[in-house]
């Protein structure tokens, strides 16, 4: 009798640490070929730290992976590509002046003598992506292609390397309905053809219609893996979030209805289109979308970066439409950016500096260094003290804090401003969960005091349990408005556009659900 | 606590503290003036120390105005053109007329704000890159002082001009010595430290250089920064250039080799090229160890071409260095 | 989102093609009016736009190695003293000999390549700032010729002045030799693995590493390329000057205009994308623009005052269309 045929990919007992950080402790897991086995958990749980190991970007403090049996250790990410992984991560990395076939071939180009077999490339490249349903022109320039097209041209390209274990990390992100269900179904193709897809994604609709194997990890442990028959949303999400959802966010208050803080007629620009929004003092609102949607835009438009061309807007009563985020800091908006280490973060500039940044900004050149520091009743380092930002000394590099500790000192640069409207974009994206909560609890006392708060977040339990108010944008528009604790998937359904027909005034402060 | 507070913390007390590395440069000038020593024990009497000082006056000044360009992450490579013009243009308006001085230097600094705001302006608005908006101003600002001149030296500059590079006072307690050139050093090194150290400017440049996107989301004024960032070296330049016609008189080539120089100076002080870190003192250091290394040079017999050899090598080996340790230091 | 129709008219722009095409002629028709207003018709002649294109040929030799270098996201500032050191070692090897023609230019070739070697190694093993490395290689260069030679060195034969003097009918070969290794530096680009690497290297060095390209070495043959043209050029120009000078490198200034030629004809500065057709056509402009400065009757350094304001102006255009990165 044989034995059971060893595990296309076995991880077992894999830990990673990074200063500061624990991102995986003790976590094991398997994929067999055929299998697509999908990964799940909150940002920061691990997924992504674990896929960069396997990708050999990292390498494990301890723990074994075994690919067909056989224990590997990889060095470089050439070594796992050789051995059949294919990791296809969320940021595309086409070359974007190149054509398709030169894309999907980059590196082991056809030829003789060092000569381009340009048909042969051309040729390969037709035959790859007909083999994945994709109707696109082979020496088109990947810039041309939208984001679906583009994916499927990384798949094309994974494939050429006789791939067995496929990773995607989020596939969906950028993807309508059609195009999800297209790559559905090539992913049921690759399995049935012997590859290993491991689909890393918290989805929960998505992940149920494609996976056979579900595994979740929290906060860098691995809590359980399930077949897909044996488990549910409801279970999966719980495991991934681990407590009673009232512990983890702040109360929620009606905002004060009398006359808004902010307020925008008919805003529109390149990306976004009729945005009619209120907000008043005192609430939080959350604005949620998927990706694409428009909400990123919808930050930046009302902070000035990427300014409103329709419309018009303005703060407690005065007319502005800040063309630069001056303007709008002038006129009382504050903003923290999504992208904490590429626009929120000067990284080997002090945390004091960091968090001084913005009273520097609109102070004067010439003024002496020491004053902004020492402004207002507390000044800047008790500002600090006070809402936690652990640190062996503020003059340390900020690069060396945690996430948490990072994202704090952007909102305390803030906090020290206190201007009526704060525009947050994801702001407890990779953070651990301690910090994540310390955030949500630091809005809320500054809502409190008077001022307004727009949260936009890819996470939807997150919207649904910190706002007062919940909007959702789809294509650029605001095509939904909730009250606090509405549910998932009413939310959901109006963000992936299935109720698009519906507009606001259907939904004034409550939800329509069926 | 959870784990990864727990680690953060511990990590955190681990933390290195930025202000107060030691600077190779320091150790680097020391090493020099020892070995210099060894050949002209003169250079540490004070009135050899002083010489020594007024002649590494005009690198020291005009590598302190490129650091601000090259904190804030860009390269200033017209500033030894500038300073050709200063001296060829000097001498060709006052021609030895002494009542002339005073408002031809004001003239020169003139100039140099034109310059320098010209530089900011092409590279912060027209979004051309430094290297190459200031190789540019470094071929039409020597242009304009060929073409102004005739293509070689004209006009003469009186003393009350050459003072500043040429004048000691004597009798001065304690130091015996002090050329006017050691005082224009030590004022512009105060006012730059000041400016770089101790005011809003200066820490925001840091920012700048260091991530403008964020600097920018923040509200900081990074344009006007830049701008005086330039301006900041190209009056920087033209004072060097008032040093050097004291001293060296008038020539075609006054200013040549300055814009390495300096930037070399800067990197061998500390400062990361791309922006973000740098220090005023740290800048001298290098900048005086550069003229000592050059005085060396010059006492070992070294023809002065192959200064330049040996420059670029520094430069490449300061580069190498810098890179190196910011690995280190993660 | 994907169209089938949509697909498969979706044609590859060829932006370095259209864009050389409309510089060189507008070049020429800006060339036509300044002739026909200053008077000098005879210039609007066959004589005439090869004469353009003959004063192109320095440059233009030299551009070309720079194109590679910044194809590969690079840039190489060494360009004019390697020039220079070439225009000299060649004409000082010779000596007049004819037999020592060429022993001595392989010399020069070999000597560029160990120029370009260590400027790519600086680059990829030392990590230092491409801008700074190939900078203080031609401070190194300068340091070593200038203590070595101050004035015209050795003589070049006769018959090696062919290369600047000889034609083929009305063509000179300088002319056709350009044109040729333009021709092919093409085809390596567009039809080898080498150049396929190149572009990738360029565009994406993480991403070209991933996928397995050896880059380091892609980037130092690009500098080797760059050597190798700056040490063509030289060869050129001792051959038109019938000897070699310490200081024809820095009087071109093909540092900076093979940069500004470089970007004109379309390549990016960040590399990965670009050609070389571009670049012969923001040659031809050049070449353009010298004549008809000569022809208005530009003082000479008034010229170069000008050449400074054109080159920034032009990398403007380009940089600002782009949204370059402001410092």
């Amino acid at each position: 009798m044989n034995a059971n045929p060893p595990p296309r990919l076995a991880m077992q007992n894999i830990r990673k640490a990074f200063p500061g950080v624990l991102a995986l402790d003790d976590v094991s897991f398997d994929c067999a070929a055929g299998e697509v086995h999908a990964l799940c958990g909150e940002n920061g749980a691990g997924k992504s730290t674990l896929m960069k190991i396997l990708g050999g970007v990292y390498q494990p403090e301890a723990g074994e992976i075994r690919v067909d049996g056989v224990p590997i250790r990889f060095h470089h990410p050439l070594e796992a590509r050789r051995l059949g992984i294919s990791i296809i991560h969320q940021e595309l990395s086409l070359l974007p002046d190149r054509t398709v076939a030169e894309n999907i071939f980059l590196g082991m180009e056809p030829g003789r003598w060092g000569v381009l077999d340009r048909r042969a490339m051309t040729a390969g490249a037709e035959r790859r992506l007909q083999r994945l349903g994709a109707a696109i022109a082979a020496d088109s320039l990947a810039r041309e292609l939208s984001i679906a097209e583009q994916q499927i041209v990384e798949i094309a390209k994974a494939l050429i390397f006789n791939t067995r274990i496929l990773v995607m990390d989020e596939p969906t992100a950028a993807l309508d309905d059609a195009e999800t269900e297209r790559l559905f179904l090539l992913v049921r193709q690759l399995r049935d053809d012997g590859v290993a897809v491991v689909f890393v994604s918290h989805r929960m609709p998505q992940v149920f219609a494609i996976a056979d194997t579900i595994t979740v990890l929290k906060d860098a442990r691995h809590v359980a893996t399930r077949k897909r028959e044996q488990t549910s949303v409801d279970e999966v999400v719980r495991m991934m979030v681990g407590r009673e959802l009232k512990d983890y966010y702040p109360v929620h208050r009606l905002g004060e209805r009398v006359h808004p803080i902010l307020s925008i007629r008919s805003g529109g620009n390149d990306v976004i289109d009729g945005i009619d929004l209120d907000l008043h003092a005192g609430e939080i609102v959350v604005v949620v979308g998927l990706e694409g949607s428009g909400k990123g835009g919808l930050c930046r438009a009302i902070f000035g970066a990427t300014p409103f061309v329709r419309g018009t807007m303005t703060v407690n009563g005065r007319d502005c439409r800040p063309t630069s985020p001056r303007e709008a800091i002038h006129a009382g908006i504050g903003f923290v950016p999504d992208d904490r280490k590429g626009e929120g973060l000067a990284l080997h500039q002090p945390v004091i500096e960091n968090a001084l940044l913005a009273l520097r900004g609109l102070g004067r050149l010439l003024a002496p260094a020491g004053s902004a520091r020492r402004r207002g009743e507390r000044g800047m380092d008790e500002l600090l003290r006070d809402i936690d930002v652990r640190a062996a000394s503020y003059e340390q590099q900020i690069r060396l804090l945690s996430g948490g500790n990072q994202q704090k000192t952007v909102l305390a640069r803030w906090l020290a401003l206190s201007p009526p409207v704060l525009i947050c974009a994801e702001p407890t994206r990779g953070i651990d969960v301690a910090a994540k909560a310390a955030i949500y609890q630091l809005l809320r006392r500054y809502t409190d005091s008077g001022k307004a708060a727009l949260v936009v977040t890819s996470d939807l339990p997150e919207a649904i349990g910190v706002a007062d108010r919940l909007m959702v944008m789809h294509g650029g528009r605001l095509v939904g408005s909730f009250p606090a604790g509405a549910s998932e998937e009413d939310v959901m359904a109006v963000a992936t556009g299935h109720r698009r027909h519906l507009d606001l005034a259907a939904f004034p402060l409550g939800a329509v659900s069926a | 606590m959870t784990v990864a507070a727990k680690h953060t913390k511990a990590l955190s007390a681990r933390g290195v503290a930025v202000i107060g590395r030691l600077n190779a440069s320091y150790l680097a000038f020391l090493a020099l003036l020892i070995v210099i020593a060894c050949i002209t024990p003169s250079i540490l009497e004070p009135a050899g120390f002083m010489n020594f000082l007024r002649r590494g006056a005009p690198l020291a000044v005009v590598a302190s105005g490129q650091l601000f360009v090259i904190v804030v992450g860009g390269f200033d490579l017209s500033v030894g053109s500038l300073i050709t013009l200063t001296v060829m243009g000097s001498a060709l308006l006052i021609n030895n007329d002494p009542g002339k001085t005073w408002w031809v230097i004001a003239t020169m600094y003139g100039i140099g704000l034109l310059a320098g705001l010209i530089n900011g302006l092409v590279v912060t608005y027209l979004k051309v890159p430094s290297i190459i908006a200031t190789l540019g101003a470094l071929l039409s600002i020597k242009g304009l002082a060929l073409a102004w001149s005739g293509g070689s030296p004209q006009g003469y500059l009186p003393d009350n001009f050459r003072q500043f590079g040429r004048l000691t006072l004597h009798d001065v307690p304690g130091l015996g010595v002090l050329p006017l050139a050691v005082i224009v050093l030590v004022v512009v090194v105060a006012v730059f430290t000041w400016l770089l150290h101790r005011t809003n400017f200066g820490r925001l440049a840091l920012v700048v250089g260091d991530n403008a996107a964020a600097a920018a989301l923040a509200g900081v004024p990074v344009r006007q920064i830049r701008i005086l960032a330039f301006v900041l070296s190209a009056l920087s330049a033209v004072t060097a250039g008032i040093l050097l016609g004291g001293f060296s008189g008038v020539s075609t080539d006054a200013g040549d080799g300055f814009e390495l120089q300096s930037i070399a100076a800067a990197v061998l002080g500390g400062a990361k090229l791309l922006g973000g870190r740098g220090s005023v003192p740290g800048v001298v250091s290098g900048a005086l160890s550069l003229t000592a290394l050059f005085t060396l040079l010059n006492l070992l017999g070294l023809p002065k071409p192959l200064r330049d050899a040996v420059q670029g090598l520094i430069l490449i080996a300061a580069a190498a260095y810098s890179v190196r340790r910011q690995e280190w230091s993660g | 989102m994907t169209d089938v129709a949509v697909a498969a008219v979706r044609r590859r722009s060829r932006e370095s093609m259209t864009v050389a095409p409309l510089l060189i002629v507008s070049s020429l028709l800006a060339y036509c009016a300044a002739a026909a207003a200053t008077g000098q018709a005879a210039q609007i002649s066959v004589d005439g736009f090869i004469g353009v294109l003959q004063r192109s040929v320095a440059l233009g030799i030299v551009a070309l190695g720079q194109t590679m270098a910044i194809l590969v996201g690079s840039i190489d500032l060494s360009v004019a003293m390697l020039v220079s050191v070439a225009a000299v070692m060649a004409s000082w090897w010779m000596q007049g000999d004819p037999r020592m023609m060429l022993p001595a230019s392989m010399l020069v070739l070999v000597l560029a390549t160990a120029v370009g070697i260590a400027n790519g190694l600086l680059v990829t093993k030392l990590r230092v700032n491409a801008l700074i490395a190939t900078l203080a290689m031609g401070l190194i260069l300068q340091g070593i010729l200038s203590a070595s030679f101050n004035n015209f060195a050795g003589s070049v034969p006769v018959d090696f002045q062919v290369i600047a003097y000889g034609t083929i009918g009305k063509l000179p070969f300088s002319v056709l030799f350009m044109l040729v290794l333009t021709g092919i530096l093409g085809l390596i680009l567009s039809r080898t693995r080498f150049g396929a690497h190149v572009y990738a290297t360029g565009g994406n060095l993480e991403g070209a590493r991933l996928a397995g390209i050896k880059t380091e070495r892609i980037i130092i043959a690009a500098h080797v390329l760059s050597s190798l043209g700056a040490a063509i050029t030289g060869l050129y120009l001792a051959s038109r000057l019938r000897s070699g000078a310490p200081w024809v490198g820095r009087d071109g200034v093909y540092d900076l205009e093979s940069i500004a030629v470089v970007v004109i004809g379309g390549t990016m500065l960040a590399g990965g994308r670009g050609g070389v057709w571009g670049t012969i056509a923001g040659v031809i402009l050049f070449g353009s623009l010298d004549a008809i400065f000569t022809m208005i009757g530009v003082d000479a350094f008034l010229k170069q005052v000008l050449r400074g304001v054109i080159v920034v102006a032009a990398v403007a255009a380009y940089a600002f269309r782009s949204k370059g990165q402001g410092a």
